[in-house]
């Protein structure tokens, strides 16, 4: 057990663990936008900063990310000084500047009372605002089929040489987890098509419903022996595949005992 | 051949010192970075042509010696006989017959080709006599110049190696450790971090194995001490490594060199497959049981990868991006292991530290920054080039006593130390000792040992856009307040370069730095607004002129600027007119010319080649 | 873990009390999520099956997810899906043989039984014990590991 000063209050921590789960236990939100439990923190946007000092530091403060700083023994956090907001605040002027379009970013950017950036907008600037979490979940699923590419301000995501990736499956786990939306994709009929590669959606043979992508089942049926039979219907003609076969059982079982 | 103990070496030593002390005559040519830029491959491969078929007595083809950076690259090509110390410089392939002709066989010196002191013009025979040499203290860059940079008996018969076979057979890891610790060495690549500490705290980490790595990565712009290491004396850097490797306990090495070095590497690997050959890496060095390997990795070309953490994502086969170092590199480093990363010039000092004790290196310096330092010493000096200085050495004595002052007598501005992520510094701390602390408190550092030295020609606004865009192009762009942060202010240092910025502007600049120095994920965005604050610190009225006035005093913000000819002063040449790109200067021969202020694009050319001094830019 | 989920369809009136306890047990945003156990009518005489997750021995849902969002809780023997893991690609959805993972399209997340960390709030409110959350008994049902 590890005990910290949160905020002014002492708050117990398990040894090992970060700030911001610390901080989120107690309840006080602060913004993580790079920050998904699925992978491994970041450090990317900046936001979850908070400022920490020590008694023995005499007054000398440090500003850390709490999604990778990890609790200690007679730490002092402050979540919300005028040092932290500050930052917080400038930090989202400048992803405005990146991404004046983005309807997530303005609103994040009202709460701090901006409506305009007071910097130079990014031209034909897009919503990305590069915290990684599509490619960093996609490698966690095991696909790796996007990256980011170039180096500073260039910097974006996209698949090897800009093509259809090779390694997608269709899954859609980085638009949905797209802070600000910015990953296309389009469902037509049995057709998905995302990142410009058009995949075969499975159609359920019991009601004609699409679930997954051909190729999502497929790589789920190698790297984790499921067979793609489970895939052929949906969850609804599977529960009521259930109920049937209950139904059966349940008759019988009242034929035999009258 | 293989070295089996401290005996053997030792007698090699002697027999290859021996050999030394034989020639009757050696020819140093300098093949630092400056003067094989200047064409010293020519001049090497004349005298060696010229020597074999001229077949001197008392002159052997083996005392030709391909050396590293001898220092005073302002003065290259570099020849130097030894062991007179005769100093030739700006040598030419022309010169090569003379030389042969008088010096090696008549003992003549050349005066033609000596070193002329700036002001009394006086010719200096022997480069120990220059005040470039005579005020430096070559700790780190002792073999440079001296020895063959090809060729490990050279650097056997400086006692080389004497410090590895102390080290592993007559002390303890912890021993080693102490002995450095005691010297009170830093790390030499800007941070300053104790290095005896860095190494106790790996050698105590639980988790197996342990790499040590040395950072060859040296991005800062106009650099190049740890190049002329690695190229002149590599085995100084990997007899540290291996004293390292037996102190903290690792059996593999690497050495990380940056992309824009392939010389480096090549001498690099020259020397660690003679080291290997007689016993001194790899397998049972020195016949003891300890073994300890040494690859190089080759960098991408990205300055984001000499900070630490990145340097071993690249390593490592990945894209070099640092992480938030909470965790430090030295417990979770290269494939998340204990790893010690320590600088070129860092390992450099290990074996004289070992040699000579800790106490009597920690003689040297200050007492929190012992030693000397390294610095390559460029700009609008008199004498650019190579130095190595005790720690407390003021930037005056450097700048004026080694520098030998300002280029052509102009007023001295500011010296920049540090790279793009120290700082300038004014005339007003001229005295201030260079060491870890003292530049820092002063608003600079001294980081890696890049000395720019500016005069009045040169706009800190421009400086500051200069080092703003480098670190633009450098930024990994992981992080927000550096990616988007340094680019705004980018943006903002050319409003005021363009004489489009209002005072509200220099000031959201001050603030957005503060915020990019707290806010950034590593090194590189936190000390990266740093060129500017420093700037704007001690020459604040220069930015100030800029916005207020939209006159840039240097005379180089393009926007700001308008060149003139002076009509009292052309007579005509046509020079200028031939040197316009755009064609902007008018006149026929023997007439006044004139620059048509539409169409020029302040690119200097015109004022660059005018030798009337009728061209002035205001 | 102690105790096992039981259905009895016998005994189930198809009241829906359990869909509609279910669905106020688990608010999302203070309104009523999905329910995870759905009543199914059938052509028999006053037949009804109520379908719940059956917390399976080697549950297709665990091996579908690729972010290890899916977990047992060793306390309660239930499958738990942490919806701050799991990045909503359905795969659990697609894979679960009874269809008992399920999207809740309203508040755009995937829910399934948790069993309510132990105490069935279905199991509680079914007015005829069609729902139980029983002790292992050995005699009438196989220990699960």
């Amino acid at each position: 057990m590890v005990h910290l000063t949160l905020n002014g209050k002492i708050v117990q921590a398990r040894e090992g663990e970060v700030l911001l789960s610390v901080i989120r236990r107690e309840g006080i939100s602060i913004p993580a936008t790079c920050h998904h439990e699925s992978v491994e923190a970041f450090g990317a946007c900046r936001l979850c900063t908070v400022e920490i000092t020590k008694k023995e530091w005499n007054g000398w403060k440090d500003y850390v990310t709490s999604c990778l700083y990890p609790v200690q023994n007679d730490l002092i956090v402050d979540t919300h000084s005028p040092a932290v907001v500050e930052l917080r605040r400038t930090l989202i002027d400048l992803q405005l500047a990146r991404c004046p379009n983005s309807p997530e970013i303005r609103q994040m950017a009202e709460e701090y009372g901006i409506t305009t950036t007071s910097y130079e907008e990014r031209p034909d600037g897009d919503n990305c605002i590069l915290c990684g979490l599509c490619t960093r979940i996609c490698d966690r699923m095991g696909f790796a089929a996007i990256s980011t590419v170039g180096r500073g301000y260039g910097r974006r995501v996209a698949p090897p040489l800009d093509e259809p990736p090779p390694d997608c499956v269709g899954c859609l786990a980085c638009a949905l987890n797209c802070p600000t939306k910015v990953i296309p994709y389009v469902d037509k009929g049995t057709t998905r098509v995302i990142w410009t590669k058009q995949f075969e959606l499975m159609t359920c043979t019991g009601c004609g419903r699409t679930t997954i992508t051909r190729d999502f089942a497929k790589s789920l049926g190698e790297s984790r022996q499921i067979s793609l039979q489970y895939f052929e219907k949906c969850d609804d003609c599977h529960r009521r595949e259930l109920s049937q076969t209950m139904t059966r059982i349940v008759s019988w079982q009242r034929e035999e005992k009258p | 051949m293989r070295v089996e103990s401290p005996r053997h070496l030792a007698e090699l030593q002697q027999a290859f010192h021996a050999r030394e002390i034989g020639f009757a005559k050696k020819l140093h040519i300098c093949c630092g970075p400056g003067c094989l830029a200047s064409g010293a491959a020519d001049i090497v491969s004349k005298f060696k042509a010229l020597l074999k078929k001229r077949h001197l007595t008392d002159f052997s083809l083996e005392a030709i010696k391909e050396t590293g950076c001898h220092g005073l690259c302002e003065q290259g090509p570099l020849v130097v006989i030894e062991p007179d110390g005769i100093f030739y410089t700006k040598v030419k392939p022309k010169h090569v017959e003379t030389i042969i002709d008088s010096t090696l066989e008549r003992n003549e010196v050349i005066s033609e080709l000596l070193y002329r002191e700036p002001h009394s013009q006086r010719c200096v025979e022997h480069y120990r006599d220059i005040d470039f040499y005579a005020r430096q203290h070559r700790i780190a860059l002792r073999h440079l110049g001296r020895i063959s940079q090809y060729d490990i008996r050279d650097y056997l018969a400086q006692g080389g190696y004497s410090a590895l076979a102390k080290a592993l057979t007559t002390m303890t890891p912890d021993q080693i450790v102490s002995e450095v610790t005691t010297s009170g060495l830093r790390g030499r690549g800007g941070a300053g971090f104790p290095t005896g500490r860095k190494w106790a705290t790996c050698r105590n980490a639980e988790e197996q194995p342990h790499y040590v790595i040395c950072n060859g990565d040296e991005g800062d712009p106009g650099a190049f001490m740890d190049r002329a290491i690695m190229e002149g004396d590599p085995h100084s850097v990997l007899e540290g490594m291996i004293i390292c490797a037996f102190a903290v306990g690792s059996a593999q090495g690497y050495i990380y060199v940056r992309e824009e070095y392939p010389l480096a590497v090549q001498n690099l690997q020259l020397a660690i497959d003679q080291a290997s050959d007689y016993g001194l890496l790899g397998d049972n060095i020195l016949g003891s049981d300890f073994s300890f390997s040494i690859k190089i990795s080759r960098g991408g070309g990205a300055f984001v990868c000499g900070e630490s953490s990145a340097l071993m994502k690249s390593v490592a086969g990945d894209v070099g991006e640092p992480r938030a170092k909470y965790v430090r590199s030295v417990l979770k480093g290269l494939f998340d292991r204990p790893t010690v990363l320590n600088n070129v010039e860092t390992f450099a000092n290990v074996p004289v530290i070992i040699n000579q004790g800790g106490e009597r290196f920690a003689e040297l310096g200050m007492k929190k920054s012992t030693g000397t330092k390294a610095f390559s010493l460029v700009g609008k000096v008199r004498n650019t080039g190579l130095i190595e200085v005790p720690m407390g050495t003021t930037l005056r004595q450097i700048i004026y006593d080694i520098g030998g002052g300002i280029l052509n007598d102009r007023p001295f501005k500011a010296v920049q130390t540090g790279g793009p992520s120290g700082g300038c510094l004014p005339e007003s701390k001229l005295d201030l000792p260079v060491d870890f602390n003292t530049l820092t408190e002063a608003g600079s550092m001294m980081g890696s040992g890049g000395m720019i030295v500016v005069d009045d020609r040169t706009c800190v606004v421009d400086l500051a856009k200069y080092f703003l865009a480098f670190l633009l192009d450098e930024s990994c762009g992981k992080c927000t307040p550096c990616r988007e942060g340094l680019y705004q202010l980018h943006r903002l240092a050319t409003k005021i370069s363009d004489g489009e910025a209002t005072e509200p502007d220099l000031d959201k600049m001050e603030q957005l730095s503060h915020m990019v120095i707290i806010g950034s994920l590593c090194g590189l965005g936190k000390s990266g607004p740093n060129p500017f604050l420093s700037t704007v610190q001690y020459f604040r009225d220069e930015y100030l002129a800029h916005i207020r006035e939209k006159r840039c005093p240097a005379g180089v913000c393009r926007a700001l600027i308008r060149y003139d000819v002076i009509a009292e002063k052309c007579d005509g040449c046509l020079a200028c007119i031939s040197a316009c790109a755009v064609h902007a200067i008018t006149g026929k021969k023997g007439q006044v010319h004139a620059i048509d202020q539409e169409l020029c694009d302040k690119c200097g050319a015109c004022h660059a080649v005018c030798t009337r001094h009728a061209i002035e830019v205001t | 873990m102690t105790s096992q989920f039981i259905v009895i369809p016998d005994l189930c009136t198809g009241c829906l009390t359990c869909e509609l306890a279910c669905s106020f047990a688990h608010p999302v945003e203070g309104k009523p999520g999905r329910t995870r156990i759905v009543v199914y009518t059938t052509p028999v005489k006053e037949l009804w099956i109520p379908v719940v997750c059956l917390q399976c021995d080697d549950p297709a849902c665990v091996r579908s997810c690729l972010v290890d969002a899916l977990r047992r809780n060793p306390a309660t023997g239930a499958i738990e899906l942490h919806q701050d893991k799991c990045v909503k690609c359905l795969a659990c959805v697609a894979a679960c043989p009874f269809g008992c993972s399920l999207l809740d399209g309203r508040h755009n997340l995937i829910v399934k039984c948790d069993l309510c960390s132990g105490d069935p709030v279905c199991a509680h409110f079914c007015p005829t014990k069609a729902l139980s959350f029983r002790p292992f008994d050995t005699g009438l049902l196989k220990a699960t590991a």
